[in-house]
């Protein structure tokens, strides 16, 4: 019982700090926004993340910012810390999309927007910017077929490799490609999904795909970096298979430059990001957003693109 | 002289006192130096969200005291999860609640059937069936969410009772009894026996595979409230996401808690505090605006530091290492 | 039947290969072809080296669950160096580096006498920070395109990757069955008391250990990240699992004292085997997950039987 004592030690000398301290207040009439992100290591998320910064910076807002270290149970619980933080406005790449609802309630009775960018939304958000992905894997297709159709190719399999089933809206991308090949006539001979997210997943997965389909003409990866091991997969084998990738991430930018990619598909998650905070704005005037999809439109990249492209993308970074 | 005599004191109270004095340290210095932290909403949420990996852990206790260890907690809570929630249509929330409590206490019994009676080593049978439950919870849902939306299931993640949050009443009252079992029942003592000396305890006549079968069992059981309220907090079930590296959380907190992983002696109320030890750390960090790879750094170093101490504490009284 | 059952130990795998090579064979005519055997093979190479340290690290008595953060670093370190010192030397660098961490590895568990568990768990996390600082949390691009010949490239016909696991395969069944290190890594694991006892440095056995399985997680990443071309702070997420998956599978006791080589090669591609070959008749990846799942619990049922008939055979005075 005297580890009772000590807990009780512990809470009294807590509350004395916190009624000396306060409850979090803000002094400041500066408006705050919280942005929720799903994780730091990835280039597509420091894209959103500068993006929401620069905004906030922009429009004179105070910005604070939670990193859910891919973890879904943390990100409730951080987004239930920014509401406790009595923040204005919050914006939020969840990792998990499906696990935000009760927290964004809880967000809303407390009168705070809260608007998605990118990967999902469920609950009671007030709006969600996300790429059209769909149209981006249809644009896919579309390029392949033209490319296609330029080399003379007769073959008309296609390949797709796919993003996991939790990320329901990126399989948008996977569903547009599918759905544009299924209309242009090709046969989509290899759909699997790509069980090792990363750049050397894509090498394996592209080798299995090679071996499952040796007359494949094309493949469209619906995750960059995947893109990219398996372009480098398709080199090492000496095919002539053409490779679209999905994302824009400085990698792809590269391996286009080298020759083994085609084409990619761009998002714009520094856009996302900044608009998300932009459409905050609106709300904090009065406009009203409930469950809205904002679509981003992506760009077609290829080789003559893109130093544009990557010129636009570090001069937004370095700001 | 006096000098080694006090911390030969430190020391030998240190089972007792280290963890929850090294969590009253966290919250002072986290207080002093973040407004947000000291909030009584900040720190009370918190609580809340430590009980999810808090109460999973009271079985896993269990099981590393009798020796054995269960990696397959994540994958057992996704599936018990999305069988419960997809039958609240059906049946209705409470219902549905106790389906995956129930589901979760079968995970863990089959498990402890494999142990036991087909005697697969503990770890291997969890690392294969840990794949074997996350692929029916995927084959069960065609990889879909399943969402919540029964009003009483979602209460229990965000209600309270005269202002303290369901889920740490749900916490406290778990660790109580759990209590209570370990050190006033006889089964407590067979499970620590087991764990002591499995020659021994069988010898003396306690049935050690029935004991070790109840203690899977009682693994699930724990998991599957848990999964019950995180299932409320998140408002979803997902079969890719629920628990994916959940096992690591409740072993980290376990270990860090002091219960040995050779087996016998187990601190259920140490894991109690390692929970919100690692709760509030991860929670200040943030709230400080911490570069996130800092904070990777931060955790890593301080779960070393933090068992470093209790080695020193044995060194200390010249105790056998685990 | 008893040589049969001695043999099994060593063997016993070829028969799961054997069985799911039938099986393929019959259910796709792109199985039988040489360069899909060859992929399946040298995807399991990544596996099977990392496989070796951890079979290395199990039969001391303990494992390494930081491997997947060492590859990341090494990977980062890879990138940086490369045009900065130029390919081999970058190579030997990024080596030490992972070296230098399962030399902490192995300090922090016989020094500190902290437990396998919290030691290698914590330092993934220390060490995954540490690659994102390193890398500025950027994928960074290898420029220097000849670095892809390590991964990508052919011998004889044969992928690169495969030449490793098997030379990788001499290096570590010398130093496990036939130098005096290998006995006493192996004694370690039975009973590090006794070994105390002996006179033998038990901590300089547990250090050499944890640098090895380092260095094996370094070579797994210089391969894997030949050919993504890319320095990669996170790399395949899980991967640990799939090492302890082999090593077990493999037949390395958890108990420590014997390591199961040839088990964990072969497990390892076994498991390739699995994965692609689902894959090439498009099998969902869920019922992938449940193959291996199942498989693994199944050798291991076997693997107890075999052990208790063995027992029971030793106990009736019949030669063993």
């Amino acid at each position: 019982m005297k580890k009772i004592l000590c807990v009780l030690i512990v809470l009294m000398v807590v509350g004395g700090v916190v009624f000396a301290g306060g409850q979090g207040e803000k002094k400041s009439t500066q408006k705050t926004v919280g942005f929720s992100l799903w994780t730091m290591e990835y280039t597509f998320f420091q894209a959103v993340e500068k993006g929401v910064r620069d905004a906030c910076k922009d429009l004179g807002y105070t910005y604070v910012m939670i990193d859910q270290n891919g973890k879904a149970d943390k990100m409730v619980n951080d987004l239930n810390s920014l509401v406790g933080q009595k923040v204005d406005g919050i914006v939020i790449t969840p990792v998990d999309p499906g696990a935000i609802g009760p927290a964004v309630q809880k967000a809303r009775d407390a009168k705070i927007p809260v608007v998605c960018a990118d990967i999902g939304k469920s609950g009671p958000v007030n709006a969600l910017l996300i790429s059209n992905n769909f149209k981006g894997g249809q644009m896919a297709m579309e390029f392949i077929d033209k490319t296609l159709k330029a080399k003379g190719v007769t073959s008309k399999k296609v390949g797709v490799g796919t993003v996991q089933p939790q990320w329901t809206y990126a399989r948008g991308r996977g569903d547009g490609f599918i759905a544009k090949a299924k209309e242009l006539g090709y046969t989509v001979a290899s759909e699997l999904i790509v069980q090792n997210p990363t750049a050397e997943g894509g090498y394996d997965t592209m080798q299995q795909m090679m071996s499952a389909v040796p007359d494949l003409a094309a493949v469209f990866y619906c995750s960059g970096r995947e893109a990219v091991g398996a372009a480098n997969a398709i080199k090492a084998a000496d095919k002539p298979i053409i490779v679209v990738g999905y994302n824009g991430d400085p990698e792809e930018i590269q391996a286009m430059r080298d020759g083994i990619m085609a084409a990619d598909i761009a998002q714009q998650p520094y856009n996302i990001g900044y608009e998300s905070v932009k459409l905050l704005q609106k709300i904090f005037a009065g406009e009203k957003y409930e469950d809205a999809v904002v679509p981003v439109e992506v760009a077609l990249l290829t080789p003559d693109t893109i130093d544009k492209f990557q010129a636009d993308y570090e001069a937004k970074m370095k700001k | 002289m006096r000098k080694v005599g006090a911390l030969k004191w430190a020391a030998g109270r240190w089972d007792s006192f280290g963890l929850p004095f090294l969590v009253a340290l966290l919250l002072l210095v986290f207080s002093l130096l973040s407004s947000p932290f000291r909030s009584v909403y900040n720190l009370v949420s918190n609580l809340s969200f430590a009980s999810l990996v808090a109460i999973g852990s009271i079985g896993m206790v269990f099981c590393i005291m009798s020796g054995d260890f269960d990696i397959s907690i994540g994958s057992m809570s996704a599936l018990a999860g999305v069988l419960g929630a997809s039958m609240v249509a059906r049946i209705g929330g409470p219902a549905a609640m106790l389906v995956t409590v129930a589901l979760a206490t079968l995970c863990g019994f089959v498990n402890g059937v494999f142990v036991t009676k087909l005697r697969i080593p503990a770890f291997i049978t969890t690392l294969g069936m840990q794949f074997v439950y996350r692929a029916l919870a995927y084959i069960y849902t065609t990889n879909t969410p399943v969402y919540i939306k029964d009003p009483f299931w979602l209460s229990i993640g965000s209600g309270s009772v005269l202002g303290i949050p369901f889920p740490v009443v749900l916490m406290v009252l778990c660790f109580g009894a759990a209590v209570y079992v370990l050190r006033k029942t006889p089964f407590g003592r067979y499970v620590i026996a087991v764990g002591t000396n499995r020659n021994a305890a069988m010898l003396s006549g306690i049935n050690v595979d029935l004991v070790k079968n109840a203690v899977f069992t009682l693994v699930g059981f724990f998991v599957g409230i848990a999964t019950v309220v995180t299932a409320s907090y998140l408002g979803s079930v997902n079969p890719g996401m629920t628990g994916q590296g959940y096992e690591f959380q409740v072993i980290t907190v376990v270990v860090l808690g002091g219960t040995a992983l050779s087996g016998g002696n187990g601190n259920l109320l140490g894991a109690f505090f390692a929970a919100l030890f690692i709760t509030y750390m991860q929670n200040g960090l943030g709230l400080k605006q911490v570069n996130s790879y800092w904070q990777y750094v931060a955790t890593g170093m301080v779960l070393i530091f933090a068992v470093g101490i209790n080695r020193l504490k044995s060194a200390i009284l010249g105790q056998r290492e685990t | 039947m008893i040589r049969f059952l001695k043999l099994y130990e060593k063997f016993g795998i070829f028969i799961f290969i054997f069985a799911g090579a039938v099986f393929l064979a019959f259910a796709t005519p792109n199985f039988l072809k040489l360069d899909t055997i060859l992929n399946i093979i040298a995807q399991g190479s990544y596996a099977a080296v990392v496989g070796y340290g951890m079979t290395l690290a199990v039969t001391s008595g303990g494992f390494d669950l930081s491997v997947e953060s060492v590859m990341a670093l090494t990977s980062v370190f890879l990138a940086i160096l490369i045009p900065v010192i130029g390919i081999p030397l970058a190579i030997v660098a990024s080596l030490l580096v992972a070296a230098f961490v399962g030399m902490l590895n192995g300090l922090i568990i016989s020094k500190l006498k902290v437990n396998p568990l919290i030691t290698t768990l914590s330092m993934m996390t220390i060490i995954k920070g540490v690659a994102l600082l390193c890398a500025g949390g950027k994928m960074i691009v290898i420029l220097q395109k000849q670095f892809m010949s390590i991964g990508t490239g052919k011998l004889l016909g044969i992928p690169i990757p495969i030449y490793i696991m098997v030379v990788f395969f001499g290096i570590f069944y010398l130093v496990l069955y036939r130098s005096s290190f290998g006995r006493h890594v192996a004694a370690v694991g039975s009973n590090e008391n006794a070994v105390r006892i002996s006179g033998v440095n038990v901590d300089v056995v547990k250090i050499g250990v944890y640098v090895l399985v380092a260095l094996t997680s370094g070579v797994a990443s210089v391969v894997r990240t030949s050919q993504a071309l890319i320095g990669m702070p996170s790399m395949s997420p899980g991967f640990v699992l799939v090492a302890l998956t082999v090593t077990i599978l493999g037949g390395t006791s958890l108990t420590g004292g014997r390591g199961n080589l040839w088990g964990t090669l072969l497990a390892a591609v076994f498991i390739s085997m699995i994965y692609y070959g689902l894959n090439l008749i498009n099998v969902q990846i869920f019922y992938q997950m449940l193959s291996v799942g199942l498989v693994l619990m199944l050798a291991l049922f076997i693997e107890g039987l075999r052990l208790r008939y063995l027992k029971a055979a030793k106990a009736k005075g019949i030669k063993v």
